[in-house]
């Protein structure tokens, strides 16, 4: 558990350092970093299918379309106030003390519902448990590449 | 619950408090997606660490997988709308789109 917390206290320092970082290209690698490590975490909690996915996909996949998105809109950098940036560490403590307090006052207080014991491979229980969810993914995924394709379309006005 | 899953639950709360600060005071579009994102590794965090504790990891796998899917292609069209807009006003600011009129 003490590499865990290690590793949740390394997610939410790349998280941290995400947003605060001014440079955006700076941002999107500690961006993939918080993924990286958060895809370790969920090898290390035995969920080695969402690790995969959370690695090749949102460290890889997304980090790609960022840093394309960074590139494209070169110059177009709006100033943050720099209250935002100096008034994040107070908030910052402030949070994570109430946090503390929250989650030690909660401790034992949740009771665990008990659930039907689950049998067979991630594969099987995606295949017969999940499929319309599959369905719903395939529909998602066409509607992104619609929406992509509707957003970068060139009008005939534009080209004469 | 055990209290395993509340130290999961203490990080889940950190990181989606660090990406709706992030949501609330930043004015640069693709910081505010940035921020977004945080949000949903706490999310996908949260999924895990409950299917750990309630000793139903595949179900909550499968969730992970799906959310993912649904993370990418709103990634894509997100920051395909937000390449229009630089493109249209020439600048990255939030504060800019208030200006617009139809």
């Amino acid at each position: 558990m003490v590499l865990q917390t290690l590793l949740l206290i390394g997610l939410v320092l790349s998280s941290v350092l995400a947003i605060l970082f001014k440079d955006l290209l700076r941002s999107a690698i500690a961006l993939a970093a918080a993924s990286l490590l958060l895809g370790i975490i969920f090898f290390r909690m035995d969920a080695p299918y969402a690790g995969v996915f959370e690695i090749s996909v949102v460290a890889g996949l997304i980090t790609v379309l960022f840093m394309l998105t960074i590139a494209l809109t070169k110059g177009g950098e709006a100033a943050e106030s720099k209250a935002v940036a100096i008034a994040f560490p107070a908030f910052f403590v402030a949070f994570v003390v109430i946090d503390v307090l929250v989650m030690r006052k909660l401790l034992q207080k949740i009771p665990a519902l008990a659930g039907p014991a689950e049998t067979g491979t991630f594969g099987q229980f995606l295949w017969t448990s999940r499929t319309f969810d599959l369905v719903g993914q395939i529909a998602v995924i066409f509607a992104g590449v619609f929406a992509v394709l509707a957003l970068f379309r060139k009008g005939k006005d534009k080209d004469e | 619950m055990n209290n395993v899953w509340f130290v999961y639950m203490f990080f889940v709360a950190v990181l989606l408090f660090t990406g709706v600060y992030c949501l609330l005071t930043m004015r640069n579009l693709i910081k505010l997606f940035i921020g977004i994102e945080v949000v949903s590794k706490g999310v996908s965090l949260a999924f895990i660490a409950t299917g750990l504790a309630k000793k139903s990891l595949l179900a909550a796998q499968s969730l992970v997988v799906t959310y993912i899917v649904v993370e990418v292609s709103l990634v894509a069209t997100a920051l395909a709308l937000i390449i229009n807009i630089y493109r249209k006003t020439k600048s990255l600011d939030i504060r800019q789109l208030a200006k617009l009129k139809g």
